[in-house]
């Protein structure tokens, strides 16, 4: 069992080095996901770092990050590997003008060089230690995908009938992300552990806001840390319908710094609202008023 | 500490988790023997000084519901502090717990178990669930109103009505499969052709899009003026619309009265009568008040996700008397009307002749819906499936 990191805190600094602030709970998790070798599923809010953690990861670990984005339709031809078939029609008219035998046709033109990898084979094929592999948004992918991910993730082989079967010389670090559109099948996720990310408590979005603008002052990246925890903290119904993740705070910070601003004011706020909110409704229900009630506290 | 397999501390370790894992379990929180292994696994890999890093440790590993995590960390906490209070938990948890309780009767069973009733009590209720009833009989039920039945025919016309079939249309899809007529090149099939004739590409087989039903968002009304009418299409769309020439369809289910309840879980269950029982559980105000308006903006604010693509078909059963804000109705109608294939508002009240939707409610989901069927007797269930394909054929 030869692991990369040989502890929780080892795990925590090393993501911390990639620029990931993980707390204790979710450390702990890609420790497991490591040691265990199994495919970590994880799900929670629009915004929270899930994609993220799988950058970080790959870059902790110094391996190559395989991306595979899921979405309605999604195919194995795009997932797993296809042929390159217009290469394969012009080898064939090729081979077939020197009267070779079919067997030799058929062995030139199922070369492996023909075979298009995708992320899926690409994973199972990179060379030890391994690869990351990132199976995004898997929410959005159908039921047939799943099932033959259910299969995929168990065996870490898949057969390719012109070739042979395929298997892992190394298992692959495998980050599955949801977004919870639809509940995964129950097979799948007794294959992975499973970890819920929430919102980051103040003290790590702050170190996260520092940690990537690091021009912003550090008064200022509090102010944006509790003024976006706070904008969470409203219960939805009666102010937003989408809380910012952590991904705006950092997008406003930037902005901020690039506005020259040294402190927040009502002003301000208003005027960059189309940076935390992606909705009309929520642009329009961050009002100057809004904003200077919140402002009172911290600047008395 | 390091721990090795063999070793005292280990034994109880092993003794602890197992135990710990049943108690999960019959909180209700699905776990396995292969699950626990692993967890036995998962706690020797973080040690056991931390007692927070073996609580995250099991969870990552014995978890997989965001809703299951309060109850582990609670059970968690109980059990490894001290054990016997969590048995007390336990206890306490037990009457939730699914399948904890005595086995209820389906009340299909009872039925069936129910000794035969004597002449004076059955003198009301002439019906049977046999053969012996008459040809007219039939055609009254099927032309009465829901709401006008007496209790055992209405538990006949429920049968009934899971009889009636509901296809659901379906639209070519974003998967392909080989075909003679599309917009790309099937390329595996053209190779197997070409390598039979010698390399020669004779033919050129295409990619056809796959057909798909659509996924379905079914918005029940279970007010109180809606009790019976929800009911029985809630059973009717649990069996009608299950799938279509063997495919599946996707259906997310959500009961409203004062607020939304998310049905979707009951509704995989195969059986009618566990569906409405599990269903009954979910809904936390059946016969109460109507708020569509507050309903939609849960639904848009914490399952939006779930219409699928602005392919979904969504089926609102309601009798449009709304109590709630009518321009909050309005708004949020337009936004589900965006982001849906048809919105369809499938009406009881329509059984009355020269019914004009004037209710503030009614007049909105007028406006909005992109048509209003009737829905108040057997007839108007079937004549269901013709007016969804005509709906839903391409402009």
């Amino acid at each position: 069992m030869n692991t990369p990191f040989d502890s929780i805190d080892a795990t925590a600094q090393a993501l911390e080095g990639a620029g990931y602030y993980a707390d204790r709970r979710l450390a702990t998790a890609v420790f497991l996901a490591l040691r265990l070798q199994r495919p970590l599923l994880l799900e929670g809010e629009p915004g929270v770092g899930k994609t993220e953690l799988a950058k970080s990861l790959a870059q902790a670990l110094q391996r190559a990050l395989l991306r595979l984005q899921c979405y309605d339709g999604l195919e194995l031809r795009e997932a797993l590997y296809e042929w390159n078939y217009a290469a394969q029609v012009l080898h064939m008219r090729a081979a077939e003008s020197q009267h070779l035998h079919a067997d030799a046709i058929e062995r030139e033109v199922y070369q492996e060089r023909y075979l298009i990898r995708r992320p899926l084979l690409q994973a199972l094929q990179a060379a030890p230690p391994g690869a990351v592999l990132l199976i995004d948004e898997l929410d959005r992918a159908d039921e047939p995908f799943e099932a033959f991910l259910l299969e995929y993730l168990g065996e870490y082989q898949v057969s390719i009938p012109e070739i042979g079967t395929v298997r892992a010389a190394a298992v692959p670090v495998t980050i599955l992300t949801s977004n919870r559109t639809r509940e995964l099948h129950d097979a799948v996720k007794r294959r992975c552990l499973y970890h819920w990310l929430d919102y980051p408590e103040r003290e790590r979005e702050l170190a996260i806001v520092r940690a990537q603008v690091p021009e912003a002052g550090a008064a200022l990246s509090a102010q944006v840390a509790d003024f976006v925890g706070w904008l969470r903290r409203q219960p939805f119904s009666h102010a937003f319908q989408r809380a910012p993740g952590i991904a705006e705070s950092v997008e406003w910070a930037k902005a901020l710094v690039a506005l020259d601003a040294l402190a927040l004011d009502p002003e301000l706020v208003e005027s960059t609202a189309g940076i935390l909110f992606k909705q009309r409704e929520d642009v329009a229900a961050l009002t100057r008023d809004l904003a200077a009630q919140l402002l009172v506290p911290e600047s008395a | 500490m390091t721990m090795q397999l063999g070793d005292a501390r280990t034994g109880k370790l092993i003794g602890n988790i197992v135990g710990f894992g049943r108690a999960l379990r019959r909180a209700g929180v699905p776990t396995d023997a292969s699950r626990i292994a692993l967890a036995v696994d998962a706690a020797l890999a973080v040690g056991l000084q931390e007692r927070g890093d073996l609580g995250a440790a099991l969870e990552t590993v014995l978890v997989s519901r965001e809703q299951d995590r309060g109850v582990f960390r609670e059970l968690f906490d109980a059990y490894f502090r001290n054990p016997e209070l969590a048995q007390k938990l336990l206890a306490q948890m037990l009457p939730k717990a699914p399948g904890a309780e005595p086995a209820r009767r389906r009340p299909r069973v009872s039925e069936a178990l129910a000794p035969p009733r004597r002449r004076q009590e059955a003198a009301d209720e002439e019906l049977r669930f046999d053969a012996a009833m008459t040809a007219s009989e039939l055609r009254r039920l099927r032309y009465a109103d829901f709401n006008q039945l007496s209790a055992s025919e209405y538990r006949l016309v429920i049968r009934l009505a899971c009889e009636l079939a509901l296809p659901v249309p379906q639209l070519p899809g974003r998967r392909s499969r080989p075909g003679a007529r599309g917009a790309r090149l099937y390329f595996p099939g053209a190779m197997r052709q070409a390598a039979r004739t010698g390399g020669e590409l004779l033919c050129l087989p295409r990619l056809a899009r796959r057909r798909q039903p659509l996924p379905l968002l079914l918005l029940v009304d279970v007010s109180g003026s809606m009790e019976r009418y929800a009911r029985l299409l809630l059973a009717f769309l649990h069996a009608a619309t299950h799938s279509v020439q063997g495919r599946r369809v996707r259906r997310d289910v959500f009961a409203f009265g004062t607020g939304l309840s998310d049905l979707t879980p009951a509704f995989r269950l195969h059986d009618v009568d566990a569906m409405l029982l599990a269903a009954g559980a979910r809904i936390a105000d059946f016969a109460g008040g109507t708020r569509l308006g507050a309903a939609l903006a849960e639904l848009r604010e914490r399952h939006a996700r779930r219409l699928v693509g602005r392919r979904t078909l969504v089926l609102l059963i309601s009798d449009g008397l709304d109590t709630g804000e009518p321009e909050q109705l309005n708004a949020e109608l337009a936004w589900l009307r965006r982001r849906c294939r048809r919105l369809l508002w499938l009406n009881p009240l329509l059984r009355y002749e020269g019914y004009a939707p004037l209710a503030r409610g009614a007049a909105a989901l007028h406006a909005q819906a992109d048509a209003m069927l009737a829905v108040h007797n057997l007839d108007s269930l079937e004549a269901l499936a013709g007016s969804l394909q005509r709906l839903l054929a391409p402009r």
